[in-house]
């Protein structure tokens, strides 16, 4: 730490442009607070629809079955979101308070910090907590007067209870978006539903656009040979109907979410990879690379620290509508019965049932599960879209 | 090499650019030398190749559709374009760094200028990160920018033009090279910038030795600053000499032109000299001597019209490549 500079004031960041930009727009950041809710709602989705009470005293004793009851995974996630909302605060904190000269190097501390923490949670989290299985029915224990004190979630209905007495029930008090066809609470599906569908969104994503941005990168530096090649081989994969091939593919392999995620990433990434390689091909020759070439820097810094963050605005802009596109898949596979397996929840497979095996129209499975589909899809598309307005220099007004 | 003052030697260089129209032979068998310590001025219109000359140096050029077809450049007794990869780019930055024309783009923008310093001190010179950004303040201080250590954690885009150049020489001399190369470093700046930057090249080059390659296109820098020159004409040197005798005395008849067209004090009355006709494009040189279809003495000449002079080193100690140069002709040349 260099204590005795003084603090210098870090000049607007292209990041911080862009955000005043995004920002102006009030409408786009009512759905950029939707994705966060949506974000909450997933993280805590236990906490907020379980058949488990928090708290519950029986024979004068407390117990906290919620909390015995979570699975590593669970805790893992809640983990994860903890160390990142820090590591976001932190990099906020950062900015007012760490000398620049030093900033990246603390980044870098703190990022290795915070990634070797999850890990190794997890790590434990998984070998410590054992897979517990609570059949207790606290409900009727509580009914009949053997217990006391109970606090409930606010849907107290588990995601794989199935209550065959309340089957294909229309919304009501006791199940405020009704059941599905073995008696699951469908606002109960639905809230841990948004965890599949969020999860596949981003690492599908994720794995799509670290492909594109690699591929794209090496055909627009190298151009010539390379890059002809490698383009057409990228317009064969183009040309395939992504949707029937993931279908197809979805077919041969084990229906589990990991492989959906898998899937979709290494067939989505067509489109980020040409568009970083026409951001490589028009920086290729710019005079700021020809200088960071002149400095003697090797080609990994050149291509990966100066070049890619020149290029990765289309790519953001991208992940918001790919990421859309992903959860849409999703539901559709899911509904297509191609999706995540029962008892896993997932909006597409609650939409599926809205036509029950008697024939009847279900109109409550089919509406709220598509009303969420419909309205994340929507944010994720708003939010892209005033990201590229945003980062479109020429609609800035003043730089 | 190295023993007498030379630092770099250039010898019959030749980069042709491999187009779907052609070959573009954009420069062809140029040398020259570079002593130690003295500012070598490559001066000729756009395009006759004088940029490609420097990104050759510094192995640059872009290939495909460049390449360097033959030559040597030796630098401090070593041939650069011998080296590998490797080599090449311990020396890039290092010992001979480069300024670009154009400083509105030169910098990366997503970086600070400060962060664009360090990563370059720190590759080349082993520093810590808090004693690289030491450096870097201190560069800015060295080439004129004024609270330096605010300065470095500005990004480009908060700068002017000449600010942003400086920024460029601080980075070219931060790892302290052997030789800058210049392109054309204040053709973007207004005059006053001009010569604000030009003034700083000659105070750093006077306080560390190192030699500057100076590309311009502007007479008036040359006369001022440099002490060879050498014209460049279509890819050819036309003219190479020590800085006072090319301006007392010019060989070639398109320095005689260069010269001629220059706005002079007290002179008035008259329009101003021109060079008639237009650059020839490297796709469509003409035979011959490339400058005769504008030369007032060779265009109606049958040898201009069909030979090409070789760039000839004469008596006193200059060079020139025209066949009327005085002192050029030999016995065994081609008569027509």
């Amino acid at each position: 730490m260099v204590d005795n500079k003084q603090q210098k004031d870090w000049g607007t960041s292209y990041g911080e442009m862009v955000w005043k930009e995004f920002a102006k727009s009030k409408f786009t950041l009512c759905w950029l607070g939707f994705i966060i809710l949506l974000f909450l709602l997933a993280i805590f989705a236990p906490f907020l629809a379980n058949d488990k009470p928090f708290v519950i005293r029986i024979d004068g004793q407390l117990h906290w079955p919620i909390f015995k009851a979570l699975t590593a995974s669970d805790y893992s996630i809640l983990l994860a979101a903890i160390v990142a909302l820090t590591q976001f605060v932190l990099v906020l904190h950062n900015r007012k308070s760490v000398d620049p000269s030093i900033r990246a190097g603390v980044l870098w501390r703190q990022i290795t910090i915070s990634v070797f923490i999850v890990l190794v949670g997890i790590i434990l989290l998984f070998v410590f907590i054992p897979r517990r299985l609570d059949a207790t029915d606290y409900k009727s224990m509580v009914a009949s007067g053997k217990a006391t004190g109970a606090v409930f979630a606010p849907v107290p209905y588990g995601f794989g209870r199935t209550d065959l007495k309340v089957r294909e029930q229309p919304p009501n008090r006791q199940h405020w978006l009704g059941t599905d066809d073995v008696g699951s609470d469908v606002l109960c599906r639905l809230i841990h539903g948004s965890r599949i569908s969020l999860s596949v969104g981003f690492v599908a994503v994720g794995i799509s656009s670290i492909i594109g941005i690699i591929i794209g990168a090496i055909l627009g530096y190298s151009g010539g040979k390379t890059d002809f090649i490698g383009m057409r081989f990228v317009e064969i994969m183009m040309a395939v109907p992504v949707f029937f091939l993931i279908i197809t593919i979805v077919a041969f392999f084990p229906r589990s979410l990991f492989n959906i995620m898998l899937i979709i990433g290494l067939t989505t990434w067509t489109d980020d990879a040409r568009f970083v390689r026409a951001e490589f091909f028009k920086l290729r020759r710019q005079d700021f690379v020809q200088a960071a070439v002149s400095l003697g820097l090797p080609l990994r810094s050149i291509l990966f620290r100066h070049m890619l963050p020149n290029a990765i605005a289309p790519v953001l802009v991208n992940a918001s509508f790919g990421i859309a596109g992903a959860i849409f898949i999703e539901a559709a596979l899911s509904f297509l019965g191609f999706g995540v397996a029962p008892p896993t929840p997932s909006w597409g497979q609650v939409l599926s049932l809205g036509v029950s095996t008697t024939g009847r129209f279900l109109w409550w499975l089919t509406l709220f599960p598509g009303l969420a589909i419909f309205f994340t899809v929507l944010a994720y598309n708003l939010v892209g879209e005033t990201l590229r307005d945003a980062i479109d220099p020429r609609l800035r007004e003043s730089v | 090499m190295s023993d007498n003052g030379i630092l770099l030697d250039i010898k019959g260089l030749c980069v042709s650019f491999f187009t779907e129209d052609g070959i573009a032979r954009a420069v062809q068998d140029v040398s020259f030398s570079v002593k130690k310590g003295e500012t070598f001025a490559l001066v000729g219109e756009s395009g006759c190749g004088k940029s490609v000359t420097a990104l050759s140096v510094m192995r640059l050029v872009a290939d495909p559709p460049g390449k360097i077809v033959a030559g040597e450049i030796n630098f401090d007794g070593r041939n650069l374009l011998e080296m590998s990869d490797q080599r090449i780019r311990s020396v890039r930055g290092n010992r001979i760094a480069m300024i670009f024309q154009e400083p509105m783009t030169s910098l990366n923008p997503v970086y600070t200028v400060g962060e664009q310093i360090v990563e370059a001190i720190r590759l080349h010179q082993k520093k810590e990160e808090a004693e690289a950004w030491d450096i870097a303040a201190e560069m800015l201080r060295k080439v004129g920018i004024s609270d330096p250590a605010q300065r470095v954690a500005e990004y480009p885009h908060q700068m002017s033009g000449g600010m942003r150049q400086r920024v460029m020489i601080a980075m070219a001399i931060s790892c302290k090279p052997e030789l800058l190369i210049a392109d054309e470093p204040t053709t973007a700046l207004d005059v006053t910038i001009q010569a604000q930057i030009l003034d700083l090249l000659d105070q750093l080059q006077e306080q560390s030795r190192m030699s500057i390659l100076l590309i311009t296109h502007n007479l008036g820098i040359v006369a001022e600053r440099a002490e060879n020159v050498a014209v460049m004409y279509a890819s050819r040197i036309a003219e190479l000499s020590d800085c006072k005798s090319l301006f007392d005395n010019p060989l070639h008849p398109y320095t005689q032109g260069l010269l001629k067209s220059l706005p002079r004090l007290g002179f008035t009355g008259k329009r101003l000299y021109t060079i008639p006709g237009i650059v020839p494009e490297p796709l469509r040189f003409p035979a011959g001597c490339k400058f005769h279809p504008r030369c007032p003495i060779g265009c109606n000449d049958k040898r201009c019209q069909t030979v090409e002079p070789q760039l000839r080193r004469l008596d006193n100690g200059r060079a020139a490549a025209c066949w009327f140069a005085p002192g050029y002709e030999r016995p065994d040349d081609p008569k027509i």
